[in-house]
């Protein structure tokens, strides 16, 4: 097969992984070598799918001996199937390199005979790249759940970030969609990491040298709405593994049923606004000091509202909280008002040293007021915090117009098979 | 009225700025003239000796001026002394407010400058190009503002290894492997072909999700005016046009 044919037959098959982030590794380029690393990961193109391209995303091949119903690469699934050789991965990351099309490698595999064999290959392409290439750029690869720990031990010396994908947020899930996967073994082969992780760390700290071990750390996926799981189980699961495994990111794949998806999956389709809802509450969760449960508690189900931003959520749901005075309140107060970010949380604090903020500050500060505006009390009069324990308050924070996604539509028609 | 005339370049600006703060020229006295035009500064003002008075500014001052210094509208200049002014005679806490115009105003054109080399950074594309037998990557580009001095340096970190030239209607950057050299702009070069472009492209249509069509987002991060300097930018209609046709298609 042709190497273009293999190209757009691995791209393809490696598109369902959300992640493309590239940040967090610093790498100063070796003498005569190609490429470094400089913490700020840089998105090099975007697609029409708003999606950036910041690391050429293959698969080493999309064989797979396990048969996961929501994957395309399935045992069971009609794809044409390809397999790269290690070395024209090697020159596709360089030539690409070179070019300035990309920040560096994300590569993944089926599992080719067992999770072990399908490391090895994957260590061999990074190896060659390191090595051969004197490559200084960003490489992430997959770890096969279950791979042995002296394999990802290695595969950490060359990688910056691994990843191990937990998949469903539940075993019950795993057992119907992917039965040869658990979360037992997920979540040893992620502890194994940060075992890696950590003990590189130490050593650093001790011998001042740094041994090199995934330095940009670890990540997962979830694939969100094969199965019933609701959005309350998904982020419980995520603030766990962010807890116990020190993860940097849990990405959340909206299920899109495609041609030959497995029949198993007759679910509704997942619309993009819960994908996009649940990485906002993620990033709650991260950089917000939220919990799981303050976000999903008292929500109306258990899934996200898809109309309203889950801060918005929250604040109403929690009126008494409100209102905050931007003139004294501390950081932590202010991140709770909706439509105050990080950065405007920080220019605020600064601004207040030298002069009272009024509604026109935050305005100019280009703070989302039609949200913020109910919940703040500032240093002149602000007729709209008075409306703040108002029932209709709720449906004036209402989008006028709520647009589902076009391609809600389309899932359907996917999934029913009315073509 | 005074004209002062500087070169495009911010140690330009800061020598006649320090000049005139000295001088206390009000911010509104002066007419600020960039590349070549003589105006009295030139003439009369900058022979003169003035003793060196050292103004001493909140430190965050110097790297915004600088960066103001590449923002490609003759506004700059004056707004960066009015700062400059203020700092000094109104309060030097000035730029921590940044709820007043003139801070906002700077703080807007500094971030256009950081975008504006992140995507330097981020949309230049080389090709591989033999000129007397040796491997050069050149590159054209067109930066908003003037930013190849500021941009350079990455490239030389990243590819330090590699002969290549960037290209830009804005000056060019060189690297021959031992210095860095800019020279004067060029309009838009034709660059020989490069079969490695062909890969690239088919790779941008297969990673591509047609059943996630997000066509804002995209041209927010991607805007249209970039689009002229990038291969794959040429692929995005057509993609369009096959998205949508596979979802009027399965709809029915
Ligand atoms: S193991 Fe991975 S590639 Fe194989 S079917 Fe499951 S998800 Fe797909």
């Amino acid at each position: 097969m042709e190497l273009v044919r293999k190209l757009e037959i691995l791209a393809d098959a490696a598109k369902y992984d959300a992640s493309c982030a590239s940040s967090g590794a610093h790498r100063k380029r070796r003498n005569g070598g190609i490429g470094n690393a400089e913490g700020m990961g840089i998105c090099h193109s975007y697609t029409p799918d708003g999606r950036c391209i910041s690391l050429l995303k293959l698969l080493l091949t999309n064989v797979c001996i396990w048969d996961c119903a929501y994957c395309v690469n399935r045992k069971s699934s009609s794809v044409q199937r390809a397999r790269f050789k290690p070395e024209e991965v090697v020159k596709l990351t360089m030539d690409f390199y070179k070019r300035n099309y990309i920040e560096g490698l994300f590569l993944s595999s089926g599992i080719i005979q067992n999770a072990d064999y399908t490391m090895e290959q994957l260590i061999t392409v990074a190896k060659k790249l390191r090595e051969s290439e004197s490559f200084g750029g960003y490489i992430h690869l997959k770890a096969a759940p279950g791979a042995s720990p002296e394999l990802l031990l290695e595969a950490g010396k060359y990688a910056d970030r691994l990843s191990a994908n937990i998949e469903m947020p539940v075993q019950k899930d795993l057992d119907r969609l992917a039965p040869e996967k658990t979360l037992v073994e997920i979540e040893s082969t992620m502890s194994d990491i940060k075992s890696g992780i950590d003990a590189a760390k130490n050593s650093t700290k001790r011998n001042g040298d740094a041994p090199l071990f995934a330095r940009a750390g670890q990540s997962t996926q979830m694939v969100v709405g094969a199965t019933e799981s609701s959005d309350t189980i998904i982020l419980h699961k995520a603030e766990s593994l962010y807890r116990k495994f020190d993860l940097r990111r849990v990405y959340y794949s909206a299920f899109t049923p495609i041609e030959n998806t497995n029949p198993l999956l007759s679910e509704p389709p997942t619309p993009l606004m819960r994908e996009h809802r649940l990485y906002e509450a993620d990033w709650l969760i991260r950089q917000y000091g939220f919990t799981a449960s303050e976000i999903t508690h008292g929500a109306r189900g258990e899934n996200l509202d898809l109309e309203k931003d889950p801060k918005l959520s929250w604040a109403l749901r929690h009126r008494g909280y409100f209102p905050i005075d931007v003139n004294k309140a501390s950081a932590r107060q202010l991140l709770r008002v909706p439509g105050l970010g990080a950065k405007n949380v920080a220019r605020i604090l600064k601004i207040r040293h030298y002069h009272q903020i009024k509604l026109e500050d935050l305005a100019k500060l280009r703070v989302r007021l039609s949200n913020a505006k109910w919940f703040v009390i500032t240093a002149d009069y602000n007729p709209s915090v008075y409306q703040l324990d108002a029932e209709k308050l709720e449906e004036k924070l209402k989008p006028k117009v709520f647009q589902p996604s076009l391609f809600e539509n389309l899932s359907n028609a996917a999934l029913s098979g009315e073509l | 009225m005074i004209q002062v005339s500087i070169e495009n370049n911010f140690a330009s600006w800061r020598v006649a700025a320090r000049k005139c703060l000295q001088k206390e020229i009000a911010p509104d006295e002066i007419l600020w003239i960039c590349d070549g035009c003589d105006g009295f500064f030139e003439n009369d003002f900058a022979a003169e000796k003035t003793d060196e008075k050292i103004y001493k500014v909140s430190p965050d001052f110097l790297p915004l001026a600088e960066a103001l210094v590449c923002f490609n509208d003759a506004c700059r200049f004056s707004l960066l002394y009015r700062l400059l002014f203020r700092l000094v005679h109104e309060n030097k806490n000035l730029l921590h407010i940044e709820s007043d115009d003139d801070v906002r105003r700077a703080r807007l054109m500094e971030r256009a400058i950081y975008r504006d080399v992140h995507k330097f950074h981020a949309f230049v594309r080389f090709r591989s190009v033999n000129i007397d037998d040796k491997e050069i990557f050149v590159a054209w580009h067109e930066p908003h503002h003037f930013t190849v001095e500021r941009s350079a340096p990455f490239f030389i970190r990243r590819f330090g290894a590699m002969r290549f030239s960037i290209l830009t209607p804005k000056g060019c950057a060189h690297w021959n492997l031992e210095e860095l050299r800019f020279s004067e702009a060029v309009t838009n070069q034709v660059l020989p072909p490069d079969e490695a472009e062909d890969f690239w492209l088919v790779y941008y249509q297969s990673i591509f999700n047609p059943f996630r069509l997000k066509i804002k987002a995209m041209k927010k991060e991607l805007p249209v005016r970039h689009w002229r300097t990038l291969p794959e930018a040429a692929l995005i209609p057509e993609l369009i046009r096959k998205a949508k046709e596979l979802e009027s298609k399965k709809r029915f």
